[in-house]
C-alpha cells in the first residue's frame, strides 16, 4: 500500500468539491449575512450584526419564527404518533400488512409538489370535495349529530361543525386562522409513512424473547406488554425518528410557495421559504444570509442532539 | 409478534387502518379521476370516478378559428392534449431525467474512489477528509443555497443545466455510505487483485465496483428519487427558461400559467409527473423503502 499516488486521485476530487460546494458556502453565507450585498451591484457595505437585529426585532421575521416552530411543533408530534401507531398496527396484522405499507409510503415517494397542487383543489372552498363531504354530513341528522356533539346533549351552535354548518366551511389556504395548520397537514399526510417504515425496521430488531418474559412476568394485557417492551426497545429509534422528522420539517418549502407563498399576513412565512423570498425574488442576499446562518443553527443544533442521544444509546 | 389476536382486534385494526389508507389515498384518486373529467363534472363534483365522458367542445379550438366539429372531443382526450400542448410536458420529463441521470453518475464517479481509498488505502491525512465528510454531513442542504446560487450567479451560470447538477455533484453521504459498505470487503480480495497487476485504478472500478452493487442501487434510487421531486433547487437557478425545467418546477409554471379553472388539463399534467415514479415503486416496492430509509438520513 502506500506505494502509489493513487489516493490523491482518488480523494483530491472530493476534497476539492467539499471545499467547494459545501463549505466555502457556509462561510460566504456567514459573511454576506453581514453586509448588504445584492446582485448586480458592484460593491457591498459592511453591517455588522444589523441584518440580525432586524432578524430578532421585526415582526414579519417573529411572525417567521412562529410560523416556522408551530409548523414544526405541529408537524413532528402527529406525524411521529401515527408512523408509530400504523407501524404497531401493521406489525401486529395477520395478512395485508404489505398492501397497508406501501399504500402509506405512497406519499414520501410522490412529488411532494404536484401532490400539494392536488391538495389545493381538494381544499378549494368552492368546487373542491373537501368542504363538499363536509358540507354533506349536515343534512344527515346522525353525522350531524355525531359531527356537532349534540347526541351528548351539547348544544350543536356551539362546536366547529355545527357552527360551520350554519355559517361556512373554511377557506382553508386562505384563512390565516387555517392556513399553517392545513400546510401541516399535508405535511403529515407526506411524512408519516417514512416514519412508519423506520418504525417498522425499529420493531423488528425487538427481540422475541423478551415479550415472552414480560408476558411470564404477568404483563398480560398488550398494553402492559408494549409499555414494558415495545416503547423502551425502541428507544434509538424514536431518536432518530424526532431528529429527523424535526430537521425535515424545518426544510418545509415546496407547499408553502405553490400554495400560500407565506401568505395570508404571513401566517405560513416559514424561514426556508424567507431565505427564498428575500435572497432570490428581492436580492436582499445580506439579509437572506442571516436567515440561512439562523436556519444553519437550528438545525445543527438538532444533528448536535440526536448525536448526544444516540452515543448515550437511550433505551430509557 | 405472539400476542393472541381474536378476529375483532383483527377487524378493528382493519377498519382503522383502511380509513388511514382513504384519507392517504384521496389526492391520487382526485388527481387521477379529475384528468379524465369534463369541467363541469370537477366544478359540480359529478359522474363518479370517470365521468360521463361527453363528447364537449374544446374552446380554445373554437376560437383558434377551427370550424367547431373538428374540436368535438371526450373529456379524456381533451385534458390530455390540452396538458401536452399547453406545456413542454416532454421537455420536462426529459430535462428531469437527463438532470437526475447525471447526478447519479457523477456522484458515483467521485464518491466510489474516494470511498475506496479511506476504506482500502492507508495515506497521511486519511482521518482528515473522513472527518472532513462526516462534518459536511451535517450541512443541510436549504442553508447552502443562497450562496451557491451567488457563486453560480457569478460565473454566469444560472439558467444552465450545470446549475442543475454541478451543485449536487459530491454526495459526501454516498461517500460515507460507500466507505461503511467497503470496510466489510474483505482486505485479500484486493491483495489478490494487485499481486494480479490490476492498477489501484482498475481495482476501483472493476473489483470494487461490482460488490458495491447492492449499496449503489439503494444509493441510487435514493438520488434518482431526491432529484426528480425537488422543487426547491431549481425554483432558485432557473427563473423562466421552460427549456430548462425540471417536472415539478414545469408543473408549477403550467399552475401560475394557467387561466382560471383549467383544472382537467393541469391534472392531467400533474399525473404524467407523478405516475412514473409511482408505477416504478410498485414495482420494486421493497427496494425503494429499503433505499430511502436506509439513506433516510440527508
Amino acid at each position: 500500500m502506500g506505494r502509489s499516488k493513487a489516493h490523491y486521485w482518488f480523494v483530491g476530487p472530493a476534497i476539492f468539491l467539499m471545499l467547494l460546494l459545501l463549505i466555502a458556502p457556509v462561510f460566504v453565507a456567514a459573511a454576506l449575512s453581514m453586509t448588504d450585498y445584492s446582485l448586480g451591484n458592484s460593491g457591498f457595505n459592511w453591517i455588522g450584526w444589523e441584518n440580525y437585529e432586524k432578524l430578532f426585532s421585526r415582526r414579519s421575521y417573529s411572525k417567521m419564527f412562529t410560523a416556522s416552530l408551530t409548523y414544526v411543533l405541529l408537524v413532528v408530534p402527529i406525524s411521529v404518533a401515527l408512523g408509530l401507531g400504523s407501524a404497531l398496527l401493521i406489525s401486529s396484522l395477520r395478512i395485508g400488512g404489505e398492501l397497508y405499507k406501501a399504500i402509506f409510503f405512497l406519499p414520501v415517494m410522490a412529488t411532494l409538489l404536484a401532490m400539494a397542487i392536488v391538495w389545493e383543489f381538494a381544499l378549494n372552498p368552492i368546487v373542491g370535495v373537501v368542504n363538499d363531504i363536509l358540507r354533506s354530513g349536515c343534512d344527515k341528522s346522525a353525522i350531524y349529530a355525531l359531527l356537532s356533539g349534540s347526541w351528548l346533549g351539547y348544544d350543536p351552535l356551539d362546536s366547529w361543525y355545527g357552527s360551520a354548518c350554519e355559517q361556512k366551511f373554511p377557506l382553508w389556504l386562505g384563512d390565516r386562522q387555517y392556513a399553517l395548520g392545513t400546510i401541516a397537514f399535508i405535511g403529515i399526510w407526506q411524512a408519516f409513512g417514512f416514519n412508519m417504515v423506520l418504525y417498522l425496521a425499529g420493531l423488528t430488531s425487538v427481540p422475541r424473547e423478551l415479550y415472552q418474559a414480560a408476558q411470564m412476568d404477568g404483563a398480560d394485557s398488550a398494553w402492559e406488554r408494549f409499555k414494558l417492551v415495545t416503547w423502551p426497545m425502541l428507544g434509538p429509534t424514536h431518536v432518530f425518528v424526532i431528529t429527523i422528522s424535526s430537521i425535515r420539517s424545518f426544510q418545509v418549502f415546496d407547499t408553502v410557495e405553490a400554495l400560500t407563498e407565506g401568505g395570508p399576513s404571513k401566517s405560513t412565512y416559514v424561514m426556508v421559504y424567507a431565505m427564498f423570498e428575500k435572497g432570490v425574488r428581492q436580492n436582499l442576499l445580506g439579509m437572506g444570509s442571516a436567515i440561512t446562518i439562523v436556519f444553519l443553527i437550528f438545525v445543527l443544533i438538532l444533528t448536535l442532539v440526536q448525536v448526544y442521544f444516540v452515543n448515550r444509546k437511550v433505551h430509557y | 409478534m405472539s400476542i393472541h389476536t381474536n378476529w375483532l382486534g383483527e377487524f378493528f385494526k382493519h377498519s382503522l387502518l383502511l380509513a388511514g389508507a382513504v384519507v392517504v389515498l384521496l389526492p391520487f384518486y382526485l388527481m387521477l379521476s379529475y384528468s379524465l373529467k369534463s369541467p363541469s363534472e370537477i366544478e359540480t363534483n359529478t359522474g363518479g370516478f370517470f365521468g360521463a365522458q361527453q363528447i364537449m367542445t374544446d374552446n380554445r379550438c373554437v376560437k383558434a378559428g377551427n370550424p367547431e366539429e373538428n374540436c368535438l372531443m371526450r373529456p379524456i382526450v381533451y385534458n390530455y392534449t390540452a396538458a401536452f400542448k399547453e406545456a413542454p410536458l416532454v421537455r420536462y420529463m426529459l430535462n428531469g431525467v437527463f438532470v437526475t441521470v447525471s447526478i447519479f453518475l457523477i456522484q458515483v464517479i467521485i464518491a466510489l474512489p474516494c470511498a475506496y481509498a479511506l476504506s482500502k488505502l492507508r495515506f497521511w491525512g486519511r482521518n482528515v477528509v473522513f472527518g472532513m465528510v462526516i462534518f459536511c454531513l451535517l450541512i443541510p442542504v436549504h442553508a447552502i443555497a443562497l450562496p451557491l446560487y451567488i457563486m453560480l450567479a457569478k460565473v454566469g451560470l444560472t439558467n444552465t443545466y450545470a446549475a442543475l447538477i454541478v451543485p449536487w455533484s459530491i454526495s459526501v453521504f454516498g461517500i460515507f455510505l460507500m466507505r461503511q459498505f467497503f470496510m466489510t470487503v474483505p482486505d485479500d480480495l484486493i491483495d489478490a487483485a494487485r499481486m494480479d497487476g490490476m492498477s489501484e485504478f482498475s481495482i476501483v472500478w472493476q473489483v470494487m465496483l461490482p460488490t458495491a452493487i447492492p449499496a449503489l442501487l439503494a444509493f441510487g434510487i435514493f438520488s434518482v428519487v431526491a432529484h426528480w421531486n425537488d422543487y426547491y433547487w431549481p425554483r432558485v437557478v432557473i427563473t423562466g427558461n421552460k427549456d430548462l425545467m425540471t417536472p415539478p418546477l414545469g408543473l408549477r409554471m403550467f399552475k401560475s400559467d394557467m387561466d382560471g379553472n383549467e383544472y382537467g388539463p393541469m391534472m392531467a399534467a400533474t399525473t404524467v409527473i407523478v405516475l412514473p415514479l409511482v408505477i416504478v415503486f410498485l414495482l420494486a416496492q421493497r427496494r425503494f423503502i429499503e433505499g430511502i430509509t436506509m439513506t433516510g438520513m440527508k
